[in-house]
């Protein structure tokens, strides 16, 4: 994966994501927390990636560095070969409508529009008048079609929580970050969620996935472990049984 | 864009009420002061007065400018401070949806075009509702000007179509300053703060408020230590500005102040609510400074400017007490001082005849004209009457001098003086009476100089002193015959209480209108900080608070919020005392302050009573909800 060659590799072969030797430190002095502390991660293109560790251990500050939604103190960010450590806020804004996309545990929507308006809203913050049917196709594919008129709050939280996907998919992002999509679900509102981000791998869409839940981990193709801001374990095909042992010795 | 405005207004309309509620009572005020004092300004005099008359007339004209362009200026310092600082709010309380659409890929520059166009919206509606306000206004300023006669009946302040011009250039004006600066900061907030309310989110002290924080002080400051030095006239407006200055700098540096004073309320017995309510105010400081702020600016400029008022108006009295030396007062028209002096027991008697007069003073290239009322005087008499003028004994034959109006000039200069129609031409000062606080005749005459006809007709007031032993009741008694008697005493209170109502009028006039629209801003951040809210009440709700409780919590809160605001606008009303006192005694030789304290203690029961009503209805109205229903919905 690391490899030593100086000319650029295959677009085929880059990383989407990759992060070489990034720290962040929140706070200064004795109430300073290295929150992230030099870490070497890439994450390929095509494959969705769990990313674990115990609470505080630093998942969520490493999925915002990664993302370009926090600075990084040191290291170098890399999105699909583009150096990002340093970009401007222009720059970012721009990676932010064409090329990533975000879902989060607590669903983000806008309250006042309906779930077709919220998913329109990156192509129309992006200056693009989108179709409406193009919208509703989104839409549809997280299986939420007939719901195109509602408002966050009449929708239950799976629901949302798909309306959040179909926003974070309908500029077709290079990778898609998401911290505990189905921390806020119940098993099942959380199995149709995983079934959809799979179904999107299998397309070839890149998911970063922060999860406590080792079922979520299973669906994935790989999985690291955080723990005080380092990663600790990778797997490769990770199952229930083998991820919930490192997570069982981490939090011991 | 704009559609984003739109679907947000349908939820958080009462923001957006609010601002633009701000927007049209500020256009409304403005308006209405302006063509007020403009048809003030050009009031014609009536044909056919006398030449008394029409200087009585234009003094009372001139006080009508002068009282109507205070109102304006305060009315504009209000507009712009209060949709300043609604705008700001309603900006900050969006900042997670500003946060949202960052992350959804939205650019600064889109951030602050859609708040700028929200901005030129509001101003818009504004504008239009408060060009009709105004009018009604208007009627109101002008009825209240000619019934607390400032102006003679039936004054009407005249409509002029160029003001729809000045009014919408008030409101986008005004809309557009009070959301700059927000916009500017709002724009620059980071996607993150979409997930958590951390980082520049809670740093509420920015630079901007330190700067204007800091000036404001120095300015206050300066405005206290200048004062004194302003004479009788400028020091007035000098002090009163103190506490617009003072209000402006705590307003500015609230959120620095807020949760000191907080911690300094007492939490009561209460104590899971209190130390709730105490701990809220202190984490929403921005909600905490927004609804402190119109209460620290209404506090300081009602109390401030009441409290110079009475102050100055007991220094007259004082200083008038201190400055007569007479027993009896006569009042009568034209000469009677050899009809009072022949009296028996009357041991002196000096006569003060008013007369209209209207000076001209030649300083290089400018002329400078002023009118006002002359007092023709015996000098010998006024002085032997007036303790403290000094000698008077140079006024003779073709000369005049200073009288405590203090702009008729010093010992040396030269005035073009005119009585009634007569040209008296230049005539040199030859002395000066000390300056009085309380103001009076602009020069004084000596004997003679002056056409018979004023004289004769002008209103006059004899100082009399009785001789040692002589029984007052029998001199008054003769006295009666040639005009009315009153003791120095009644004589002094009868002028100070009319003192003491000009200026509860003028307070009426300038204050009466902003103080209203201070409250209304007051109200207008208590509803717009409940509004926002709502999850918030439903996530204690949920953890066992019973509506009861929540509404009470929220009542604790902003009395809290009402004390330190009631406090700060004291501490800035303090810097107008003090340049009170500086004033007084520098033009007086006695430092003199007196507070209107029912004014005082209404405003304090006022604010409270306020802010717990509005506090109240609106928490029960955001507690309606089911609370499970807003925890539901994760935005
Ligand atoms: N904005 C911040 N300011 C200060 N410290 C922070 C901030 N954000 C995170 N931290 C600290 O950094 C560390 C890592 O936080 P992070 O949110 O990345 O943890 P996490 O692994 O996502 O935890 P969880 O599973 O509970 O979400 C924690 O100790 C946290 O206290
Ligand atoms: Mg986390």
């Amino acid at each position: 994966m690391t490899s030593t060659m100086t000319a650029p590799l295959p677009r085929a072969l880059q990383a989407a994501v990759a992060l070489r030797g990034v720290s962040r430190t929140y706070g200064s002095g004795t109430a300073a927390v290295r929150a992230v502390d030099h870490v070497d991660v890439d994450f390929r293109r095509g494959t969705w990636t769990a990313v674990m560790g115990p609470s505080g251990s630093g998942k969520s500050t490493l999925l915002h560095c990664g993302a370009g939604l926090e600075r990084v103190d040191s290291g170098q960010v890399l999105l699909g070969g583009t150096d990002i450590t340093f970009a401007s806020d222009a720059d970012l804004t721009a990676l932010r409508r064409d090329r990533i996309g975000f879902v989060f545990q607590s669903f983000n929507l806008i309250g006042s529009l309906t779930a077709e308006q919220n998913v329109a809203l990156p192509l129309r913050l992006a200056g693009r008048r989108p179709a409406k049917a193009e919208v509703r196709a989104v839409l549809a594919a997280v299986g939420l079609g007939d719901r195109a008129r509602h408002r966050p709050r009449e929708l239950s939280g799976g629901q949302q929580q798909r309306v959040a996907i179909a926003r974070a998919m309908v500029t077709r992002p290079e990778v898609l970050f998401a911290d505990e999509p189905t921390g806020a679900l119940d098993s099942n509102a959380a199995r149709t969620v995983l079934d959809l981000l799979r179904a999107m791998v299998d397309a070839g869409q890149t998911i970063v996935m922060v999860t406590h839940d080792p079922a979520a981990a299973a669906r994935a193709d790989a999985a690291v472990f955080l723990r005080d801001g380092r990663i600790v374990d990778r797997l490769v095909r990770p199952t229930a049984r083998t991820v919930a042992d490192p997570l069982v010795a981490l939090q011991g | 864009m704009l559609r984003l405005s739109c679907s947000t207004f349908t939820e958080r309309w009462p923001l957006f009420i609010g601002a633009a509620l701000t927007v049209s009572l500020g256009v409304a005020l403005v308006q209405s002061s302006l063509l007020v004092l403009i048809s003030a300004a050009t009031l014609d005099v009536p044909a056919g007065l006398s030449a008394a008359d029409t200087v009585r007339f234009t003094e009372g004209a001139a006080v009508a400018v002068t009282v109507s362009a205070l109102t304006l200026g305060f009315s504009a310092f209000l507009a712009v401070f209060i949709v300043g600082s609604t705008f700001a709010f309603t900006v900050a309380l969006r900042r997670r949806d500003l946060a949202l659409l960052r992350l959804a890929g939205g650019g600064r520059g889109q951030l602050h075009r859609l708040l700028l166009g929200e901005a030129v919206l509001l101003g818009v509606v504004g504008t239009a509702a408060g060009v009709p306000a105004g009018i009604a206004t208007m009627s109101f300023q002008s009825w209240l000007l000619s019934t607390l006669g400032f102006v003679p009946d039936g004054f009407t302040a005249q409509w002029r179509i160029w003001i729809l011009g000045v009014s919408v250039g008030v409101g986008l004006g005004v809309a557009l300053a009070g959301v700059l600066v927000a916009a500017r900061r709002a724009a620059e907030v980071r996607p993150l703060e979409a997930l958590r309310d951390s980082g520049d989110a809670a740093r509420v002290m920015t630079v901007g408020r330190w700067v204007i924080g800091v000036l404001f002080t120095a300015g206050a400051i300066a405005l206290i230590i200048l004062a004194p030095l302003g004479g009788a006239a400028g020091s007035m407006a000098m002090a009163v500005n103190v506490a617009l200055c003072g209000s402006v700098a705590l307003s500015a540096l609230s959120p620095l102040l807020v949760p000191g004073v907080a911690r300094l309320l007492p939490t009561g017995n209460g104590a899971v609510l209190g130390e709730l309510a105490r701990a809220n105010m202190r984490d929403g400081v921005r909600r905490s400074a927004a609804t402190a702020a119109p209460l620290i600016v209404l506090v300081a400029l009602v109390l401030g400017q009441s409290g110079a008022l009475t102050s100055f108006a007991a220094a007259g009295e004082a200083e008038q007490r201190r400055g007569t030396a007479a027993d009896l007062v006569v009042e009568a028209t034209g000469p009677v001082g050899p009809r009072v002096a022949a009296v028996a027991g009357v041991a002196g008697a000096s006569t003060e005849i008013e007369v209209p007069v209207a000076i001209t003073r030649s300083s290089g290239e400018d002329i400078e004209g002023e009118t006002g009322l002359a007092l023709v005087v015996d000098p010998a008499e006024y002085a032997r009457a007036h303790p403290g003028a000094g000698s008077l004994d140079g006024l003779r034959g073709r000369s005049v001098a200073g009288g405590p109006g203090g702009e008729g000039g010093s010992p040396g200069d030269t005035l073009g003086v005119r009585v009634g129609g007569t040209d008296l031409g230049p005539l040199p000062v030859v002395a000066a009476v000390p300056a009085g606080i309380g103001g009076g005749a602009e020069v004084l005459l000596p004997p003679g100089l002056a056409p018979a006809a004023e004289v004769v007709a002008g209103m006059s007031r004899t100082f009399v002193a009785l001789e040692p032993g002589a029984d007052a009741g029998a001199v008054a008694a003769a006295l009666a015959g040639i005009g009315t008697v009153h003791s120095v005493e009644d004589w002094i209170a009868r002028d100070s209480a009319a003192r003491d109502s000009t200026s509860t009028s003028v307070f009426l006039v300038v204050m009466g209108l902003g103080g209203i629209y201070a409250l209304i801003g007051v109200i207008n951040a208590v509803v717009i900080g409940a509004a926002s809210r709502r999850p918030e009440f439903a996530a204690v709700r949920a953890t066992g608070l019973t509506r009861g409780q929540v509404v009470r919590m929220a009542l604790v809160e902003s009395w809290g919020v009402t004390a330190v605001g009631l406090m700060l606008g004291v501490v800035a009303t303090a810097g107008t005392l003090a340049a009170v006192l500086g004033t007084t005694s520098a033009v007086t030789g006695h430092t003199t302050l007196a507070l209107p304290w029912p004014l005082v203690l209404s405003v304090v029961a006022g604010a409270f009573l306020v802010t717990g009503l509005t506090s109240l209805l609106t928490s029960w109205s955001a507690t309606r909800p089911n609370p499970v229903a807003l925890l539901g919905a994760r935005e």
